[in-house]
């Protein structure tokens, strides 16, 4: 299941947005059978630290089973950075 | 009287006067003085002999009215200094290299301002990505703000003072903010009790343990430093409580400072546009 970030927002920033997006990635990804969750990061401009390990935190938690995949970042600096420092890439 | 980060602490006593911040003599205003000025004012703005003396030369009278210095002062209660900057009339396209002082008292009115601030240094003349970093550094330092402060301001007056320049010639820029929030050992002491100074709560929160009680994250800071040494090459000047840390690519110095009620950081960033 491929889910897309600039539908979260263009700048992703503060722990509240990033713990608010985990909930609605379970509304979204509800009952879903498919092994993994795709996040694709087209369009977005900027993520802070903050956000992403909110949300990514939030979403290992919440799909222990589940493969998560990153994609479309290589473009930006800031989100394969932060992405990187976090050790989700 | 030029009054830079560095100048400010050797004219504090001609500046304070009690209750009363006097500035008449001011040639120079730095963005960082701006801030501290702004914290001064916080500390004092419930005492019936507040006030402040504003510059005498009226170039600096103009950039405080430039940067809107006149509408923090009317948040602040300093009414009649307020109507004195109010009266003058400046053009305010004159110099878009300046950053015009904003106060977020909430998150969501500094949320709501990140998208501006990714216009305005693209209008710097920084690429496309140095803007996205310069705009995560700034979205990072003001989640710090409200992440470690909300409801358990030391005052009335919560939020964050944001102040910025652009030095073009110098492929420079300075962001500063400041809050007069808890400051690093206020925040970090519950989670961190050995923590005695801070000088120390500064030099830990770098290290990237930022984490609040019962929390294992904490890298914001972390981050902030690496972008702006590796990325930008620039520096890094925290003055919280009365600790005070530098920080650039040849390492790191401390010194006691004036004790102030939270936190100002100031960033410094070489650029190439």
């Amino acid at each position: 299941m491929k889910l897309e970030m600039k539908k979260f927002g263009l700048i992703l920033n503060s722990r509240p947005a990033g713990r608010e997006a985990v909930l609605r990635v379970k509304q979204i990804a509800n009952g879903t059978t498919d092994n993994e969750l795709i996040f694709d990061f087209t369009g977005v401009e900027v993520l802070t630290p903050s956000f992403a390990d909110e949300f990514f935190t939030g979403v290992k938690n919440e799909y222990k089973d589940k493969k998560i995949v990153i994609e479309n970042y290589s473009k930006n600096t800031v989100i394969e950075d932060v992405l990187r420092g976090l050790g989700l890439i | 009287m030029d009054l830079s980060c560095k100048s400010i602490y050797n004219n504090l006593d001609d500046i304070v006067k009690g209750n009363t911040i006097d500035i008449s003599e001011c040639t120079f205003i730095h963005p960082w003085v701006v801030i501290y000025i702004c914290q001064l004012l916080i500390e004092r703005h419930t005492f019936r002999d507040k006030g402040i003396i504003l510059p005498e030369k009226n170039e600096t009278l103009e950039y405080l009215k430039r940067i809107h210095f006149d509408k923090a002062l009317k948040y602040l209660g300093y009414d009649k200094e307020c109507k004195e900057l109010e009266t003058k009339v400046v053009n305010e396209r004159e110099n878009h290299n300046v950053q015009e002082l904003l106060y977020c008292q909430f998150r969501d009115y500094f949320n709501a301002r990140l998208d501006r601030f990714f216009r305005m240094f693209s209008n710097f003349g920084l690429e496309e990505n140095q803007a996205r970093l310069v705009v995560a550094l700034v979205g990072e330092l003001g989640n710090n703000v409200y992440d470690h402060n909300s409801g358990n301001w030391p005052t009335d007056i919560g939020g964050c003072f944001i102040s910025g320049q652009n030095y073009p010639k110098n492929g420079c820029m300075e962001f500063v903010i400041g809050d007069p929030g808890i400051g690093f050992l206020g925040s970090l002491k519950t989670n961190y009790p050995y923590l005695e100074d801070d000088i120390s709560a500064i030099k830990l929160g770098l290290s990237g343990k930022t984490g609040r009680v019962d929390e294992k994250r904490g890298n914001g800071l972390k981050f902030i430093q690496n972008w702006t040494l590796n990325k930008f090459s620039g520096s890094i000047l925290i003055h919280s409580g009365s600790g005070q840390v530098y920080v650039d690519e040849k390492g790191t110095e401390n010194k006691i400072a004036p004790k102030i009620t939270g936190t100002i950081i100031q960033i410094m960033l070489n650029y190439t546009g």
